[in-house]
């Protein structure tokens, strides 16, 4: 107990020094003197202060949101799959965001951020129930590659589906591919106060249901037997992970592995008790993401490399990794 | 059961195999017939047939059917066939149906290599293209089975290995789509979904040595193959060498599908369907590879028709429409699986 106490103080201390790195550094360095100051009392005649307040606040709010968003979605379907590959990138729920949100952009119904968002809870919703149901049910549930393959195949057939509307549509091809690297900037005029109290709900909720998951996670018979509503709790856990990948995907575009690599991390530092993994997840998904992003900030100067670029990168590599270390009867 | 003798090799067939190989022979006959005759101007069969094997006929067929559709036609033919052979392989190798070179990293590294080139060279040929993917293909493949090598290929680690090579691929070509101008990045896009307009008698004739150069070694393995099926052990016991096989029929997977994304961008879910298609059609045990080949070879040819086809202001890449097939067999495979059934 105290141990995981420690540790989540660390987290938290981990995320400070994330978000003052994210307020601080860009194509711009900023010290944190004139970063305060902008924070608490802000002089509009100062271009730096103005920079902070106008632009990197925004864009560090998002980060935060998004990134303990995925974490904690992450470490839901893994506990709910019992599968240590389920990350809602990787399974295509922000696969089925993005094309909901093309298909808006096309047609004209969701062209502006305040009908994007319902629209990629739309998308995200309708992944998720068709990946749980290839990829989670049936003889050979459980076995982690035929989740990951579940995933990516219904990630293809949205892609093409995607690319075929993107090339009848010629001005959808610019709003969508900027959109789709996971960047977030250009998105400081939105309003995220919606999807911040969505996050913060579904997170807790997701504490609220922690219980019954785990439950679930001995057995289906040891679940019933201890008066866990099995079907309920699935549904229950399977909207909460909609909530948050699509709240997520709105945010901040696709945004992959950081629900693979973060719960995976934070289980090795916490082990497998639900709620403190939840906790950890959310601490650690935001620092990723702030990191990724300050990264894709300053690696490639004069231009910027989007955040779903960077974690896909990173993410990427760990997730071949983390093949490698199995052992063959586990897959 | 059947066999066929080609000096050393023998392939063993049962009687239903055979038969449906040649009905599926014959209907890409006929395909491949429909193929040259479809479109704008009216030539006649006899004419068609002449241009396509370069008998001078008179000014509209040569050119038409002789350099634009029989090249077309013959490309997708190749290229099907590839990928279902790849398929095959894959999905015998790892017991699983829905394993498929589409979805462990080697499209997602041509589409990488090809972007690349397309953002430093610009769209100056399709051979700089290929080239690029070709790189790319090969680039992830060496990547994967030097993360998945591990006192042999273990093919489950290959798949996962590649899945996550996929996605540093993909984030790549993401990031290379940010940075052109938009009509590159629409040109890159259309490549990015595969198609097999424009390609001429090089392409044909690139596709035409990679099959032959990778067949031979495939059909070799082939009873290797069927065996491993049972499972290692059994294999074994039987006299087959199974690590050298599985390496073997590994590399030529990986080989036929970078090929084929190289010549036409990368197609999906060809090398997903025809697979299966063919195992139910033919009622076998095991992999049944060149049913499968052949099913691809249809597969793609009959996409490409419906693309050629459809009415749209822009004619689309025939990878949209392969997808169209594929889509229902996932959730096929959704329903089965959902009924309790293996997939």
């Amino acid at each position: 107990m105290r141990k995981r106490a420690v540790i989540a103080v660390l987290c938290l201390v981990a995320l400070g020094v994330a978000i003052a790195l994210s307020l601080a550094v860009g194509s711009r360095s900023i010290d944190l003197g004139t970063v305060w100051q902008a924070l608490t009392d802000l002089d509009p005649q100062d271009p730096e202060q103005l920079i902070v307040s106008e632009l990197r606040v925004s864009r560090t709010v998002i980060g935060v949101l998004a990134g303990a968003a995925l974490g904690v979605a992450g470490a839901l379907m893994q506990s709910l799959t019992r599968n240590p590959f389920a990350d809602p990138g990787l399974l295509g729920i922000n696969a089925g965001a993005a094309l909901a949100v093309v298909i808006g952009l096309a047609t004209g119904l969701a062209t502006s951020y305040a009908t994007q968002v319902p629209v990629a809870f739309v998308g995200a919703g309708l992944a998720a129930v068709l990946v749980y149901a290839i990829g989670a049910r049936g003889a050979a549930a459980g076995a982690p590659v035929r989740l990951a393959l579940a995933g990516v195949a219904l990630t293809a057939l949205i892609s093409s589906v995607t690319y075929a509307i993107l090339l009848l549509n010629d001005e959808t091809i610019e709003q969508y591919r900027l959109w789709v690297a996971g960047s977030l900037t250009g998105r400081q005029n939105y309003d995220v106060t919606a999807l911040a109290w969505i996050v913060v709900v579904a997170i807790l909720a997701g504490l609220v249901a922690s219980r019954q998951l785990q439950a679930i996670a001995l057995g289906e018979d040891a679940a019933r037997a201890l008066g866990v509503s099995i079907g309920t709790t699935r549904t229950a856990i399977i909207l909460i992970v909609t909530l948050l990948a699509g709240a997520a995907t709105a945010a901040a575009g696709p945004i992959v592995f950081v629900g693979l690599a973060v719960p995976h991390l934070a289980r090795a530092l916490v082990g497998a008790s639900l709620p403190w993994l939840l906790v950890i997840s959310a601490l650690g998904g935001a620092a990723l993401v702030l990191v990724c992003d300050v990264i894709g900030r300053v690696i490639a100067p004069p231009g910027e490399i989007g955040v779903g670029i960077t974690t896909a990168f990173i993410g990427g590599a760990i997730f071949a990794l983390m093949a490698r270390r199995m052992k063959v009867v586990e897959l | 059961m059947r066999t066929l003798t080609l000096g050393p090799v023998g392939i063993t067939t049962h009687r239903r195999t055979f038969a449906v190989g040649l009905i599926m022979s014959a209907a890409l006959a006929a395909l491949l017939v429909f193929a040259l005759m479809q479109g704008q101007s009216n030539i006649t069969v006899l004419d068609s047939l002449r241009a396509a094997v370069g008998i001078p006929v008179g000014a509209p067929a040569d050119f038409i059917v002789g350099q634009v559709r029989a090249p077309r036609a013959l490309t997708a033919v190749l290229v099907g066939a590839m990928l279902g052979l790849s398929g095959a392989i894959l999905q015998s190798l790892t017991r699983n149906p829905l394993a498929s070179p589409d979805f462990i990293g080697i499209s997602a590294g041509a589409g990488a290599g090809a972007v690349l080139t397309l953002w430093l060279v610009g769209a100056t040929s399709l051979w700089v293209t290929a080239a690029g993917a070709a790189v790319g293909a090969l680039t992830v493949a060496a990547l994967i089975f030097a993360l998945s090598f591990k006192r042999g290929i273990v093919p489950l680690r290959l798949i996962l290995a590649g899945i996550g090579m996929g996605f540093v691929a993909q984030a790549a070509t993401q990031y290379f789509l940010t940075r052109m101008d938009v009509h590159e990045a629409s040109n890159a896009l259309g490549w990015l979904v595969g198609s097999v307009t424009g390609r001429t008698w090089t392409h044909v004739t690139v596709a035409a040595a990679v099959l032959a150069i990778l067949l031979p070694p495939v059909l070799w393995h082939a009873r290797a193959l069927r065996t491993m099926e049972m499972g290692d052990d059994a294999a074994r016991a039987l006299g087959i060498r199974v690590a050298a096989a599985r390496g073997m029929l590994a590399v030529c997977s990986v080989l036929l599908a970078a090929g084929a994304v190289a010549i036409t961008g990368p197609i999906g879910f060809i090398a997903l369907v025809a697979p299966a298609i063919a195992l139910r059609l033919t009622r076998n045990a095991g992999v049944t590879l060149i049913p499968s080949a052949l099913m691809g070879a249809l597969l793609l040819l009959a996409a490409d028709q419906v693309a050629q086809m459809m009415p749209t202001t822009v004619q689309l890449p025939v990878g949209v429409f392969t997808a169209a097939v594929g889509a229902p067999y996932l959730l096929w495979l959704v329903w089965r699986a959902s009924r309790g059934g293996p997939a």
